[in-house]
């Protein structure tokens, strides 16, 4: 830039001072030598910040930390505009973390409380398919979380979470790319991820205010919420002062309680029976949309309001219960499913030091319906065609204070079939409330490590029965790698 | 429909032409710089409260809504903001305000910065390998980065780049006209305990020796074991303890009296609608804390 019209400057000197010079009046003369002469002071400017900046970095690169007089001393230094941030994350790209996440853990039922956990009456019966990272009395490894991410262009950014359990299994926990530049405030997401339905369904263990998951997300949603794949587009229009975000997602719809695939009958009751299950339908089966609304409050306040909705275009269920009953006949549903839910959180940041006065306030309410028919009996054919309409609720209160500096104490109460019944048209049944207290307290050694020891009452019903569960756990994560930043 | 279009454009074009240029700065003093040196031209936003730690904070809606709208994010960097920003930034669905595009401006990117260059080893605390970010507190500093946030404002509305260089270039003058007044002020001042090395930048340029720091390392508060080394280290030694008031008073108090000294607190940033005379109102107010006399 400076050189070519250095040349261009150099140029008309030349061109000025030859044959045509008696054209050009001495004034023009004078004004391109000063031309001149102040764009090579400019360069020389340039070239002396540039050496100071060589030099820093040198200093930098033999690991002298340069004396503070060696920084730009005086104020007439000229400062270059640079783009880009100076961040040690972009150092290496990927950008990589690790959580480290280990319980030590106690129940009052012999070790079968976290079972019993799997087995809360409702409307989804868990079918066989167990936690595989089911918790034993004393120590546990939980999941091990790997999280990549970076820039892959000027339009994408992507992010890889991966979940080692302490068997060595690897799970995708999310594989999504984001969109960098769509206008308009919009934002589209593809590949496999956290719905943003609800309030902390988006969140990851490592970021809960408690060691577990929560009853309305475990008993209608599952152990790690709402994850699915497929597309997400959400949308920040300019609305003042007031934050508001809209979602919409488009999800292939595989083994979750209120929407699936198709599910397959026991190989040996096929060609016997009455009836039969529809084949699969085309993904995307499940929609869902979201809102989420804050208006400003100022340095210390923060509410975020937020409804969902997800409706899932197919869900079959198959009734085995030979196992338990050998008297039992398989039968099966098919239909669809919807869930809609309500959230609120409120913060307080408050001055202190370490968090300390911080209070968060978390609420939500989840509501699911499954509207299925009999579609399948293995000895009687009157019943094809019966609707069984299931609909089971659940909420969450929690509240966390920071009472010192890195301390934090936290309450919940969660409860999950207020509303807890099957409608066959011909009669209802119901099933019990679970519910259950919680208290955690922990204790923030740094930013990247925390112990945590939380306790919980719960009154949870299993096949009709009441069991009284009390569960102990001292957790300890560690965050490693690259820092990450926190969602509202 | 031609005569639709013209009206459409006549309406819109005194919006557009009339518009400030909305700036999301991230610190008060980040945005006292970008008010200086936009003059007229801005209207600045600032996310960070100035009496919280902006280690500490967290992305709220009311920060996506403003960076939501924001045609230039005025940041300290160097991973001061780390915890909150990056999120933030992402959530407000702004493509202008990306780290590399023009619209973001990271202060700490413009000037060479102390402690770069460490090992990126948390064993030493929360470091920033990039090095101190805490550059707001060096009005030297700070008139450089004025004179670069210029360009940059110069570059997203050319029409008024005079203005901008003229507004950083004055704010630079006014620096140098301080500095001296301060280094005199200063002048045999036995120096200070800082709870965080926040203030090195304005120490150094001042001349004033840093004794200690209250946190053994970045990030972690002290034991009673660290206060005992720095008591026998500092005894017999003339000096003051400075915190912010986001900081622990109770370590600054008790090492102030374990040694005969006086403690102060001190700020970290001006308010929040700030001009340049309440940023040098700020350097004041650590001058005079700086010179008050131990007990």
């Amino acid at each position: 830039m400076f050189t070519r019209k250095l040349l261009t400057t150099a140029v008309t000197l030349a061109w000025a001072s030859g044959a045509a010079a008696q054209a050009v009046d001495n004034r023009e003369l004078e004004r391109l030598r000063a031309e001149f002469q102040q764009q090579m002071q400019q360069m020389q400017r340039a070239y002396e910040a540039r050496l100071n900046e060589l030099e820093g970095r040198l200093r930098a690169a033999e690991g002298r930390a340069p004396v503070a007089s060696a920084a730009p001393e005086g104020v007439g230094v000229h400062a270059q505009d640079r783009l880009g941030e100076v961040s040690s994350g972009s150092a290496f790209n990927p950008r990589i973390s690790v959580i480290l996440d280990g319980v030590w853990y106690a129940d009052n039922k012999r070790g079968k409380g976290a079972e019993i956990y799997e087995h809360i009456d409702g409307i989804t019966h868990a079918h066989g398919d167990h936690d595989h990272t089911a918790l034993e009395r004393g120590f546990n490894l939980r999941e091990t979380e790997i999280a990549f991410s970076a820039t892959v262009s000027p339009y994408f950014d992507a992010n890889l979470y991966l979940a080692v359990d302490s068997g060595g299994g690897v799970e995708v926990e999310e594989a999504y790319f984001d969109t960098r530049a769509l206008p308009g405030g919009l934002k589209l997401r593809g590949g496999r991820f956290l719905s943003g339905i609800g309030y902390l369904n988006s969140q990851h263990p490592h970021t809960w205010d408690f060691v577990d998951q929560n009853l309305p997300y475990r008993t209608l949603l599952g152990e790690h919420g709402l994850r699915d794949t497929g597309l997400q587009l959400t949308w920040t229009p300019r609305t003042g002062s007031l934050y508001s975000l809209v979602g919409a997602e488009l999800l292939q719809g595989r083994d979750h309680h209120f929407v699936s695939g198709a599910q397959a009958l026991p190989d040996d009751v096929i060609g016997i029976g009455h009836g039969g299950m529809g084949a699969e339908k085309a993904g995307p089966r499940l929609l869902t949309t979201f809102v989420k609304l804050a208006p400003d409050l100022g340095d210390s306040h923060a509410v975020q309001l937020g409804v969902s909705y997800a409706k899932g275009r197919q869900l079959q269920e198959v009734h085995d219960h030979r196992a338990q009953n050998p008297l039992a006949s398989v039968h099966g549903l098919q239909g669809d499913g919807w869930l809609w839910g309500g959230d609120l959180v409120y913060k307080f940041d408050a001055p202190g030091a370490y968090g300390q006065g911080d209070v968060t306030l978390a609420a939500e309410y989840l509501r699911q319906r499954k509207d299925l028919t009999v579609a399948y009996h293995q000895t009687n054919a009157g019943a094809i065609g019966a609707p069984r309409k299931f609909t089971q609720d659940g909420a969450y209160l929690q509240a966390v204070y920071g009472f010192a500096p890195h301390w934090q104490i936290g309450a919940r109460y969660d409860i999950t079939g207020m509303t807890n019944k099957v409608d066959r048209g011909t009669n209802v049944r119901e099933w019990e409330t679970s519910d259950r207290w919680t208290v955690a307290l922990t204790r923030h050694l740094t930013e990247f490590s925390r112990l945590r020891l939380q306790a919980s009452r719960a009154k949870l019903w299993e096949d009709g029965e009441k069991q009284g569960v009390n569960q102990i756990f001292l957790q300890y994560q560690h965050s490693l790698g690259s820092h990450g930043a926190h969602k509202f | 429909m031609r005569r639709f279009c013209i009206l459409l454009c006549c309406l819109l074009l005194p919006l557009t032409a009339r518009a400030h240029l909305e700036v999301a700065a991230t610190t008060a003093s980040m945005g006292m710089l970008a008010r200086v040196v936009g003059g007229d031209a801005v209207r600045v936003t600032v996310l960070a409260p100035p009496d919280r730690d902006p280690h500490a904070l967290q992305a709220r809606p009311s920060m996506l809504r403003a960076l939501r709208d924001a045609e230039l994010v005025v940041a300290v960097g160097a991973e001061l903001e780390v915890g909150w920003l990056p999120a933030a930034i992402a959530g407000a669905a702004n493509p202008r305000i990306l780290p590399g595009r023009p619209g973001y401006f990271e202060a700490a990117a413009q000037v060479p910065l102390l402690d770069a260059g460490q090992p990126a080893d948390r064993a030493r605390g929360d470091v920033h390998p990039m090095g101190n970010p805490h550059v707001n507190l060096d009005p030297a500093r700070m008139a450089a980065i004025a004179q670069a946030l210029a360009e940059r404002l110069a570059r997203l509305r050319p029409g008024e780049a005079a203005a901008f260089r003229a507004n950083a270039a004055a704010f630079g003058r006014a620096v140098e006209a301080r500095l001296p007044g301060w280094r005199a002020r200063l002048a045999g001042a036995p120096g200070a305990v800082l709870y965080h090395r926040d203030g090195d930048y304005l120490l150094a340029r001042l001349g004033v020796p840093v004794l200690g720091y209250l946190e053994p390392v970045p990030g972690v508060p002290p034991g009673a074991g660290h206060l005992e080394r720095l008591v026998g280290e500092l005894r017999g030694r003339r000096g003051v303890v400075l915190r912010q008031a986001y900081q622990p008073a109770q370590s600054a108090d008790r090492l102030a009296a374990l040694l005969g000294w006086s403690s102060h607190v001190v700020p970290m940033e001006p308010s929040s609608d700030a001009r340049a005379e309440d940023y040098f109102r700020v350097i004041d107010a650590w001058v005079t804390a700086l010179t008050s006399p131990s007990a």
